[in-house]
């Protein structure tokens, strides 16, 4: 039998975010939703399920796309030390 | 008598008791048999998959074996209702493994071995289509108690013949396969219209609304609805006169039940009446 894997995701609750959960095998969509069922959410741990022929996953992963070769911890808010700032402020107003 | 009103007199429950059984049995069966796929399913997915319908059947079977413990119990007993859940527990089990074997109700088509893939598949929808219409049926049942289990129970049971249907679909489908599906379905046919055998007591059990419909009625609604569908896979329906294979409503076990039952019952044989 000629199988496809199907990447599954997950959601909890409503409105939560869709989790990957792992993926399965199967030989066409209509089992892989079968299948998606049986193996996360049979006992009610999901209101959601996505069920995504891995095929159609765009994947990127080039290193000079998402690894930047320069510092850019400028951009990020741990660039301002804010945690410190916040602690110390804290401290302070805690103290008066 | 009424049922609805009356579910739990003297009398109702011994009426009602080939019915509950006859419902209860053939889930049990079915989901023993199916259940020996474990492990060996054609591929892990589908593994975990009819093992799972295969529990929900024997779940089924437990909560209907439960309506026919309860009715008992409160038809012989003056007291209020209290059994405990672990004394419940136990008369289901015995009335599922410790009856003698011409007390079951069950039909041939679901006592039969898995047999292969595509013979499973076969019986499966046979028995899935039926108990399909059967449900529908008994679901508007004047005994509230079934109605109210039916009504769970189909819940899941939309899930089960989705997954049959497209089992059916796929192998009809496959040139490697449709030889094998047809011939199943050819063997099982005389079993797939015995399932629709008159139960006992069954001008009473219709007349008091307990069924809404007679076994015959739901056969012919039942064989219109699957002629139609496997007409669309150039499937064609039993040949018009074939004789049902029945007694199985009767207590008639089927070639093979001996050596099937002594492996269920091994284990509560050996201590009739435990706790697990």
């Amino acid at each position: 039998m000629d199988m496809h894997v199907y990447e599954v995701f997950q959601q909890q609750k409503e409105g939560g975010a869709l989790v990957h959960s792992g993926n399965i095998q199967a030989p066409d969509d209509r089992l892989a939703i079968h299948y998606a069922r049986e193996l996360y959410g049979r006992r009610g741990e999901s209101v959601r399920l996505w069920v995504i022929p891995r095929d159609h996953v765009l994947e990127l992963t080039d290193p000079d796309l998402l690894k930047p070769p320069f510092d850019r911890s400028y951009r990020s808010v741990e660039g301002y030390r804010l945690r410190d700032k916040l602690a110390s402020v804290r401290a302070a107003r805690e103290g008066s | 008598m009424h049922p609805s009103t009356h579910a739990y007199e003297h009398g109702t429950d011994q009426l009602l008791r080939p019915l509950l059984l006859s419902l209860a049995d053939d889930d049990f069966m079915l989901g023993y048999r199916d259940s020996e796929w474990t492990g060996i399913a054609p591929m892990l997915e589908e593994d975990i998959a009819m093992s799972s319908v295969s529990q929900d059947e024997i779940g089924h079977a437990r909560a209907l074996y439960e309506i026919s413990v309860e009715m008992g119990r409160r038809a012989t007993s003056d007291e209020e209702y209290g059994g405990s859940p672990k004394t419940i527990a136990r008369e289901v089990d015995a009335l599922a493994y410790g009856r003698e074997k011409t007390e079951y109700h069950s039909s041939w088509l679901a006592e039969h071995h898995r047999g292969d893939w595509a013979f499973t598949i076969a019986r499966r929808y046979l028995y899935e289509t039926a108990d399909e219409v059967r449900l529908e049926a008994l679901s508007g049942s004047a005994c509230t108690p079934l109605a109210n289990v039916l009504t769970k129970v189909r819940r899941e049971e939309r899930y089960h013949t989705m997954h049959l249907r497209t089992w059916l679909d796929r192998l009809a489908a496959s040139p490697a396969a449709r030889p094998r599906l047809l011939a199943a379905l050819h063997s099982l046919w005389p079993d797939a219209l015995g399932f629709w055998e008159e139960l006992e007591g069954e001008d009473s059990l219709v007349a008091s609304g307990a069924m809404p419909l007679s076994s015959e009625a739901m056969r012919e609604r039942w064989l219109t609805r699957i002629t139609a569908e496997l007409e669309e896979h150039g499937i064609s329906g039993p040949d018009a006169g074939l004789t049902p294979r029945t007694g199985g409503r009767r207590g008639e076990r089927s070639p093979g039940f001996e050596e099937f039952w002594a492996e269920v019952t091994q284990v509560y044989r050996l201590h009739p009446g435990a706790t697990w």
